[in-house]
C-alpha cells in the first residue's frame, strides 16, 4: 500500500523529538493567539517567520501549520466563553456555544468543540493523504460561474441561520451584501461608497465588524441587565458532554467534516462558507430545529468539525498545485520559498519526506491539541467564575488591542465602536447579526465572480446553467428556497417561533 | 383597521430605508454600465434600492402587527463602554499602550453597576502590565508602549 | 520575548563596534527604534523582504527595527503614513512597483506625491515575468499566439493581479502593438490570477518568473517568454522579451526602500550603504533568489531616477489608454 508507506515516511519525519517539539510549540502559540480576539494567526506567523529561517524546511512548516490550526481551536474557546468571534468561522460557534455557556454548559461546549475538531482533523488528514488528486481536480473545475452559484446557495442557506423572524434575516443578509461592497471594485478599480476615506479602500474590515457586532454589543447589552449576568455564574454542572450528547453529535460531526473537507479545497471563499453551511445543514436536518440558537450541542459540533476539516484541506491546493487558497496559505508559500522549497506539484515527488512529514504532523498537531485542550477546559470554565466586573474591562481592552493589530490603525477601532452601537440596535429590534455577517463575507465574492463570469462569457448569462456544477448548485439553491417558502413548512416554522 | 405600532420593527425598517438611501446616494456617482458589461455602480445601486424598498415594506407591515414599545436601553453601560473604546482610539497613538490600557480599563470598569473603585484601579494597572508583556514583549506586535 | 532578547544581544554585540565605525555626523545616526512600514498584509514579497532585512539592519545600526504592516490593496495607505512621518530616517517604507509607479498614474486623489513626499533610499530586488498560457491552447510560441488571437478573436483572456497593475498595463501595451483582441480579467492579486489560468478560467498570464516556473515545468502552464533581455537559466528554451521585440523589455516587479519627506541625503546614503551590505550577505542574497528575484542595488539618486522613469513610462500607457480607477 502506497498510502501506508507514505504515511510511514511522514511519521518518521514528524515523530522526531525536534519536530514533535516544534509541532507542540506551534500548537501552543496558535492556541494562545486564537484565544485572543482579533489577533490573527497570520500576524503571528509573519512575526515568527524570520525565526524559522534557520530551521529545516519540514520543522518550520510543521511549526507554522501548528500555529494555524492551534488558532482555530483557540478561536472557538473565546467564541464560546465570551461571545467574541475573532474570525468568520467562530461566528457560528458563538450562536449555540455561547448560549450553552450561559446555561452553565460551557464545559460540554468546549469539549465537543475540541472533540469535533479532532475527529474532523483526523478525517481530513486521511483525505489529504488519499484524495488530494480528485479534490484538486474538483477545485480546478470551479470557475467564476461555479463560485457565483456556490455563493447563491450559501446565501439562500443564510436565512436558515436565524432562529428569529426570517423576514428580518433576509433584511440582514441584504444589509450585509450592501456593506460588503464598500471599497475598491475588483473589476474596475473604482472605489465604491468609500466617502473618500482612504482606509475604506479595501472595504470595511471583517474583524472590527465582527468584534463590534458580537463582542462589544454583547457587553453593552449584558451590563445593562445585571440580573442576566448571574447566568454566567450559573452552577456549572459537568465539564464533559454526556453520553447522550455525544451520540447526538456524531452524525453532525460526520456531516460537518465531509462538508468542510470539500469546501475547504476551494480557494477563495469555500472555507468561509464551511461552518455556516454545516450549521444550516444541521438545523434543516434536525427534528427539533427550534433548539438551534438556544444551546443546541450539534450547533457547536457540526460547524467546528467543518471549520477544522476545511482549515486542513485548504492545504490541498497549496500542496498539489502550489496555489494558496487564502492569505495564510500565501504566507506559507513565502515560508516555503524562503526555505528553498518551491511549492507545487513537484513537492510530493521531489521531496516526499517534507510533503508527508507535514501531513503526518497535521494529525499529530490535532492529537496534541485535544490532549492539551481537554484538561484546559476546567481552567477555561473556571475563568467564568471570575466576577464579571473584573472580566469585562479585560474583554474591552483585548478587543481593542486585537482589532488595532489587524492593520495597525485606530481607524478600525472607530469602525468597531460604530458596529458595537449598531449591534446594540440590532439586538433591541430583534435582528440577528449572523446572516448579516454571511452576506458581508459572500457579497463581494458573489458580485466579483458574477461579473467575471459574465465578462468571460461575453455577456451570456446562460453560462450559469450550461456548466453542470454551476447548474447543480443553482438547482440546490432553488430547492432550498422552495423548502423555505412552502406554505406548510412556513406555518410550522411560525408555530415553532411563537412558542 | 387600527394602527398598532410595533416600534422595534418600525425602527429597523427606518434603519433599512435610511441605510439604503445613504448607500444609493453614495453609489450614484458610479457608472452603471449595462447588464452585459456592468459598471462599478450596477450592483451597489440595485442592492441599495432593494434594501430601501424592503425596509419600506417592513415599515408598513410594522404598523399593523401589534403594539410593542421600543425596549429600554441601559445608557450608562453602553455609553461608558463606547467611551472606553473611543479612549483607546484617541490615546494609543499619543501615549502608548501602557497608559492607554489603564485609562480604558478605568473607564470601562465604571460601566458596571457594582464597580469597586480601588479594585478597578488595581485591575487597570495589572491589565496594563499584562498587555504590554503579552502583546508587545511576547507576541512582538508593533504597538507603541510609551509616549513618543 | 525572543525578539527583545535577541535584539538586546545584538545591541550589546554591535554597540561597541558601532561607536568606532559609524560616521560622526549626527544627521546619520540612529537615536531610537526604526520602523519599516510594509504597506501590504503579511506574506507578500515586500513583507518577507522587510522581515529578512529588519534583524540585520537592527544589528547594523544598533537600534531595534520593527516591521509594521499597514495593509491596503494598492499600498497607498502605508506609503501615505510614511510620507507624513518625521523626516529623520527612522521610518522606512518598503514597497513595490505598484505603489511607486502605477498607482500615482491611476489615482488622481492620492494624498501624497511619491516623488515629492518620499525620499528614495535604494532598490532591493527585481524579478522578471514569465509569460505563459494554459496548455490546452494550441500554441507554443508568441507568433502562434498572435495568429491564434487573429483567428479566434475574443477567445483569449489575460488574468492579471488587479486593475492598473503592471501585468494589466503590460498586456495592454502588447495587445496594442500586435493588434491583439484578448480580454483583461482582473483578480484579487497574483495568486488568484495564477489559479484562474491553471484552471483555464482565463488562459494567458504574466507572472513572477520563479513562481511560475514549476507550473511550466509540470505542464500545468505552457511558457511563451520571459521578460528582460536575457533568458532564464531555469527555462532556457523560452525566448526573452528582447528577442521577441516586445514594446517594453525590462519589465517586472521590483521592491525598494524609501524614507519620509525631509530625510537628509546623508541619512539616506547611510541607510543605502547599510542595506547594500545586508543584501551582499550570502544568506540574504540566496533567500532573495529563492523568492524569485535578483538582488538589485543602486544609489538613492539612481533609485529616484528609476522611479521617475517608471512613473513616466506607465503614465504614458495609462494616459493613452484612458485608464482611470478613482470613479
Amino acid at each position: 500500500m502506497d498510502l501506508i508507506a507514505n504515511l510511514a515516511t511522514g511519521f518518521a519525519v514528524a515523530l522526531t523529538p525536534a519536530n514533535i517539539g516544534f509541532c507542540l510549540l506551534g500548537a501552543l502559540i496558535g492556541t494562545l493567539v486564537g484565544v485572543l480576539p482579533g489577533i490573527a494567526p497570520i500576524t503571528t506567523i509573519a512575526i515568527l517567520l524570520p525565526f524559522t529561517f534557520s530551521l529545516p524546511p519540514a520543522s518550520s512548516l510543521i511549526m507554522l501549520a501548528g500555529i494555524f490550526y492551534g488558532a482555530q481551536y483557540g478561536g472557538s474557546t473565546t467564541a464560546i466563553l465570551v461571545n467574541v468571534p475573532g474570525e468568520s468561522s467562530a461566528i457560528v460557534t458563538c450562536l449555540d456555544g455561547h448560549q450553552m455557556a450561559k446555561q452553565g454548559r460551557a464545559g460540554p461546549a468546549l469539549a465537543i468543540a475540541a472533540i469535533a475538531s479532532f475527529v474532523a482533523g483526523t478525517f481530513a488528514t486521511v483525505v489529504i493523504a488519499t484524495a488530494s488528486a480528485p479534490l484538486t481536480w474538483l477545485a480546478l473545475k470551479f470557475n467564476a460561474a461555479e463560485y457565483f452559484s456556490l455563493m447563491v446557495l450559501g446565501l439562500t442557506g443564510a436565512v436558515v441561520l436565524a432562529h428569529g423572524a426570517p423576514e428580518k434575516a433576509v433584511a440582514m443578509v441584504l444589509v450585509g451584501l450592501l456593506l460588503g461592497l464598500v471599497g475598491i471594485d475588483v473589476n474596475t478599480g473604482a472605489p465604491r461608497m468609500t466617502m473618500d476615506i482612504a482606509d475604506l479602500g479595501d472595504g470595511i474590515g471583517f474583524v472590527p465588524i465582527a468584534i463590534g457586532l458580537f463582542g462589544i454589543a454583547e457587553l453593552a447589552v449584558t451590563l445593562g441587565r445585571p440580573q442576566d449576568r448571574s447566568l454566567l455564574a450559573v452552577k456549572i454542572s459537568n465539564l464533559m458532554p454526556s453520553r447522550t450528547e455525544i451520540r447526538q453529535c456524531i452524525p453532525a460531526m460526520i456531516r460537518g467534516t465531509v462538508l468542510g473537507s470539500v469546501l475547504g479545497v476551494l480557494p477563495g471563499g469555500g472555507a468561509a462558507l464551511s461552518s455556516f453551511a454545516a450549521y444550516a445543514v444541521e438545523k434543516k436536518w434536525s427534528r427539533t430545529p427550534e433548539r438551534f440558537g438556544r444551546g443546541a450541542i450539534e450547533g457547536v459540533a457540526a460547524p467546528e468539525a467543518a471549520n477544522n476539516a476545511g482549515a486542513q484541506t485548504s492545504f490541498i491546493p497549496l500542496l498539489t498545485l502550489g496555489i494558496p487558497g487564502n492569505a495564510i496559505m500565501a504566507l506559507m508559500v513565502g515560508a516555503m520559498m524562503i526555505q528553498g522549497v518551491q511549492p507545487g506539484p513537484q513537492v510530493m515527488t521531489a521531496q516526499p519526506q517534507l510533503f508527508w512529514g507535514v501531513i503526518a504532523s497535521m494529525w499529530l498537531g490535532n492529537l496534541m491539541l485535544i490532549v492539551l485542550n481537554l484538561p484546559m477546559i476546567g481552567l477555561w470554565v473556571s475563568l467564568l467564575r471570575v466576577p464579571y466586573r473584573l472580566m469585562f474591562p479585560a474583554i474591552v481592552l483585548f478587543c481593542c488591542i486585537g482589532t488595532y493589530s489587524v492593520g495597525n490603525t485606530v481607524f478600525d477601532i472607530w469602525v468597531m465602536l460604530l458596529f458595537g452601537a449598531v449591534g446594540v440596535f440590532f439586538y433591541k429590534v430583534g435582528a440577528e447579526p449572523a446572516p448579516f455577517i454571511l452576506g458581508f463575507i459572500l457579497g463581494p465574492l458573489m458580485e466579483e465572480n458574477f461579473r467575471r463570469a459574465m465578462y468571460l462569457s461575453r455577456g451570456d448569462p446562460m453560462v450559469f446553467v450550461e456548466r453542470p456544477i454551476s447548474a447543480l448548485l443553482l438547482a440546490m439553491a432553488l430547492g432550498l428556497l422552495v423548502i423555505l417558502v412552502l406554505p406548510a413548512v412556513k406555518r410550522k416554522r411560525e408555530e415553532v417561533f411563537k412558542e | 383597521m387600527t394602527l398598532r405600532l410595533n416600534v422595534p420593527d418600525l425602527a429597523f425598517a427606518a434603519f433599512l430605508v435610511a441605510l439604503g438611501a445613504f448607500a444609493f446616494a453614495l453609489a450614484s456617482e458610479l457608472s452603471v454600465g449595462t447588464a452585459a458589461a456592468m459598471g462599478a455602480g450596477y450592483v451597489p445601486r440595485g442592492l441599495a434600492a432593494i434594501v430601501m424598498i424592503y425596509g419600506a415594506v417592513l415599515g408598513v407591515r410594522a404598523m399593523f402587527v401589534g403594539r410593542q414599545p421600543f425596549p429600554a436601553v441601559a445608557w450608562r453601560p453602553a455609553l461608558l463602554i463606547a467611551a472606553a473604546v473611543a479612549l483607546f482610539a484617541v490615546l494609543l497613538p499619543r501615549v502608548g499602550l501602557a497608559i492607554t490600557s489603564i485609562a480604558v480599563v478605568l473607564c470601562a470598569g465604571l460601566a458596571s453597576y457594582d464597580v469597586r473603585l480601588r479594585e478597578n484601579a488595581v485591575l487597570a494597572v495589572a491589565l496594563a502590565i499584562f498587555s504590554v508583556l503579552l502583546f508587545v514583549s511576547a507576541l512582538g506586535l508593533p504597538i507603541p508602549v510609551w509616549p513618543q | 520575548m525572543l525578539t527583545r532578547r535577541r535584539t538586546l544581544a545584538v545591541l550589546a554585540a554591535t554597540g561597541a563596534a558601532l561607536a568606532f565605525t559609524s560616521a560622526p555626523a549626527s544627521s546619520q545616526n540612529f537615536t531610537k527604534q526604526v520602523h519599516i512600514i510594509v504597506p501590504y498584509g503579511p506574506g507578500g514579497t515586500s513583507d518577507i523582504l522587510a522581515r529578512l532585512i529588519g534583524p540585520k539592519l537592527s544589528a547594523a545600526i544598533g537600534q531595534p527595527v520593527i516591521v509594521e504592516n499597514k495593509p491596503s490593496a494598492s499600498g497607498n495607505i502605508g506609503a501615505d503614513y510614511v510620507a507624513k512621518q518625521a523626516g529623520d530616517g527612522h521610518t522606512l517604507l518598503i514597497t513595490d512597483v505598484g505603489t511607486l509607479s502605477t498607482q500615482p498614474n491611476l489615482v488622481r486623489k492620492l494624498s501624497f506625491d511619491v516623488q515629492k513626499d518620499l525620499v528614495p533610499v535604494g532598490m532591493v530586488m527585481f524579478s522578471p515575468y514569465c509569460f505563459a498560457v494554459h496548455p490546452s491552447l494550441p500554441v507554443s510560441t508568441f507568433a502562434e499566439l498572435v495568429a491564434y488571437d487573429k483567428a479566434n478573436p475574443g477567445k483569449l483572456n489575460v488574468g492579471n493581479s488587479g486593475v492598473g497593475s503592471v501585468q494589466h498595463l503590460l498586456a495592454i501595451v502588447i495587445a496594442k502593438k500586435y493588434g491583439l483582441k484578448w480580454g483583461m480579467v482582473p483578480y484579487r492579486g497574483g495568486a488568484p490570477a495564477v489559479r484562474a489560468v491553471v484552471s483555464n478560467e482565463s488562459n494567458v498570464i504574466f507572472n513572477g518568473a520563479l513562481a511560475t516556473m514549476p507550473f511550466v515545468k509540470q505542464g500545468q502552464l505552457k511558457g511563451i517568454a520571459v521578460s528582460g533581455d536575457k533568458r532564464l537559466p531555469g527555462l532556457p528554451d523560452l525566448p526573452n522579451f528582447k528577442e521577441l521585440d516586445m514594446p517594453i523589455v525590462e519589465v517586472g516587479s521590483w521592491q525598494g526602500f524609501l524614507a519620509s519627506k525631509g530625510t537628509p541625503p546623508a541619512m539616506a546614503a547611510r541607510l543605502n550603504a547599510e542595506i547594500k551590505k545586508i543584501l551582499a550577505m550570502p544568506e540574504i542574497a540566496n533567500k532573495i533568489v529563492e523568492l524569485g528575484g535578483e538582488v538589485r542595488t543602486d544609489t538613492p539618486e539612481q533609485f529616484g531616477a528609476w522611479i521617475a522613469k517608471a512613473i513616466q513610462d506607465w503614465g504614458a500607457v495609462v494616459k493613452a489608454e484612458g485608464i482611470q480607477v478613482d470613479g
